[in-house]
């Protein structure tokens, strides 16, 4: 599949999962995605690691330390699956997985050479030494528990915003 | 709680259930539901039947050589950091359990959905250790604030309406009345958040394990799972030793699988694949992982002729297609599994003694092996099962004899047609002497039998 393909089928199939898709080329225009997407009177974790979070970190005059204390992260992930519309999330390099979820606002910087095709990629990659914590993220917190009527935002985000660049 | 908790009562729970209209609508909507959702996900997968050939060969695989492989898990997973301990039965696990809490002082305790340690009955145990235990699966936090059991392997709550749930609220957490879903989900958020982060452990379950990593896998939808695995500083989980997969490279076959027949979702909306505990200069995960693994019976049933059992991935889609679960719900069951993989995991774990009306919740009409990801002959091993039951001698003295006057008739056409005919004449007087149970569930003999009909 080619790049562009393979993106815009993670796009489709991150929103068929109730996720907030955006895509982007270039740091400005990412900066300017994030502007749209994230309120800035609420308390922002940015980890500030990646190229991308270093230029994203200067753009929320509301910074928290701790992602627990935040209502919104903001962060780039390891990767994504074009198959299901999927972010993956991962514990290396001391990025703690629990910032995408304690938050009710997740947003998701993903580079578009780091999205699979399918799950079987993802897993051949990673499967030799995988990581402590390795989640796939689809879409925000949900459940049906009552009725099987779908309810967003349990106990993870009710809200998740995906930027691909 | 209105059924009686052993499978011996099943048809006296039966009879309670069918009565229940509350109960019976709930059930409908949920597993009519579940029904177009399943057929709904997986229209668009071409090649359905190729993808379950796979994932039953890798199950067939797993049970084959399952010592073999849990020994690997073992090893890998104990490679990895965490710590594995052997439980031979249920008071074993729960034992290792609480040992393991109590070592390091833990007193607040969140849990994840694990049939599993509802099998052991886990949580009565800590309890009674003084330990604060809170369920934290939406579904589960309903039954556990209504002191009941799930009866549902997905949905545990399934037999609940929203009115019921929203009094449930306004009793047991003081909050206003309200029947929204939206609006009752809020309110477990913010009770439980509070709960998340004040806990000393977490205990969770785990849908697969993989044993070339020694990693196990979660597939969850609000991400409890993801805050019992990883926000509390210890992390206990509980798993059979069946839900062996040999590679992490398998997985996604069964995350294909799962979801779609489970919820007819595409894929969950986290899975989460935990290799080891937090190492140093890490962020995420428990401070110490230990995993139980959990024999209680499996071993034994490997060796016999209900292995195939074994190879389930608990999906629950056999029980929202059967006639019979979708007629009575999960409780009457009597014990942790309902359904069709229930009725034989139950009749397999707890013993024939304990569970024989069991092995009669079946029309046999297949439904269930239909609908079954990774193909488990659940027809065969319900007839399997229903030979041992005669055969151990559990079958009424009237089911034997009927049967065998049965079985001479239907080797004989004229001693058929008689007693076709004495039927027919009989059953006025049977209706009157039966009375309602018999009028009311019992189809009239057909004027014309269906062999005079047939070309």
């Amino acid at each position: 599949m080619s790049d562009t393909g393979r993106g815009r089928l993670f796009l489709e199939n991150a929103a068929k999962a109730a996720a907030g898709t955006h895509a982007v080329s270039g740091t400005e225009e990412l900066l300017a995605s994030l502007g749209r997407i994230v309120a800035m009177d609420s308390p922002v974790y940015c980890p500030g690691v990646t190229e991308l979070e270093k230029a994203a970190a200067p753009l929320f005059p509301v910074r928290a330390a701790e992602f627990a204390a935040a209502a919104v992260t903001v962060e780039e992930v390891f990767g994504a699956v074009a198959e299901t519309g999927t972010i993956v999330c991962v514990s290396t390099g001391g990025r703690a997985v629990q910032a995408g979820l304690l938050p009710a606002h997740h947003v998701a910087i993903v580079r578009r050479e780091r999205v699979f095709d399918t799950l079987d990629d993802l897993f051949a990659a990673v499967a030799g030494a995988p990581p402590t914590n390795l989640t796939l993220v689809t879409g925000p917190s949900r459940t049906a528990d009552i009725e099987l009527t779908l309810a967003i935002g349990v106990h993870g985000p009710e809200r998740l915003d995906i930027i691909l660049v | 709680m209105s059924h009686e908790q052993t499978s011996l009562a099943f048809r006296k729970n039966t009879v309670r259930a069918l009565e229940d209209s509350a109960l019976r609508a709930a059930m409908k909507q949920a597993t009519d539901t579940f029904g177009t959702k399943r057929a709904d996900a997986f229209a668009p997968v071409a090649d359905l039947e190729a993808l379950r050939d796979r994932a039953s060969a890798i199950r067939d695989d797993v049970l084959a050589n399952l010592p073999m492989y849990v020994d690997r898990f073992v090893a890998s997973a104990t490679r990895a950091g965490a710590v594995v301990h052997r439980a031979e039965d249920a008071a074993a696990a729960r034992e290792t359990i609480r040992g393991i809490l109590a070592d390091r002082g833990a007193r607040r305790i969140v849990k994840g959905k694990s049939m599993v340690s509802e099998e052991v009955d886990l949580n009565s145990h800590l309890e009674a250790a003084g330990m604060e235990v809170v369920e934290t699966d939406l579904g589960e936090y309903i039954i556990q604030l209504e002191g009941e059991t799930p009866s549902h392997i997905i949905v545990p709550a399934i037999h609940k309406n929203r009115r019921q749930v929203g009094r449930l609220f306004a009793d047991r957490l003081g909050v206003p009345y309200s029947d929204d879903p939206q609006v009752l989900t809020k309110i477990a958020r913010k009770a439980l958040r509070e709960k998340f982060l004040s806990a000393d452990a977490g205990i969770s379950g785990a849908n697969f394990a993989a044993t070339d990593t020694g990693s196990i896998v979660l597939l969850t939808n609000e991400g409890n799972g993801r805050m019992v695995t990883s926000v509390p500083p210890l992390h206990v989980a509980i798993l059979s030793v069946e839900k062996m997969l040999p590679s992490l490279a398998d997985l996604p076959a069964f995350l294909r699988l799962l979801p779609r027949s489970a919820t007819g979702q595409t894929i969950t909306s986290y899975v989460s694949v935990i290799t080891g505990p937090r190492t140093p200069g890490e962020a995420t995960g428990a401070k110490e992982l230990h995993i139980v693994l959990l024999d209680n019976g499996r071993t034994e049933i490997l060796a016999g002729e209900s292995r195939d059992i074994l190879k389930c991935i608990r999906c629950g889609a056999c029980m929202n297609v059967c006639p019979v679960y979708r007629s009575v719900g999960g409780h009457a069951y009597g014990w942790t599994y309902p359904g069709p993989m229930g009725m034989i995991l139950t009749t397999l774990l707890t013993g024939m003694r304990n569970s024989h009306p069991l092995v009669d919740a079946s029309t046999l009409c297949g439904a269930c092996v239909e609908v079954c990801p990774v193909r488990v002959p659940l027809v065969d091993l319900i007839l399997g099962l229903r030979r041992r039951k005669v055969c151990e001698g559990f079958a009424g003295r009237g089911e034997r004899r009927g049967m065998a006057v049965f079985g001479r008739a239907a080797a004989s056409p004229g001693l058929f047609a008689l007693a076709q005919r004495l039927a027919g004449a009989f059953w006025p007087l049977a209706r009157s002497l039966g009375g309602k149970d018999v009028a009311g569930r019992m189809p009239a003999p057909a004027k014309t039998p269906l062999r005079r009909r047939m070309p």
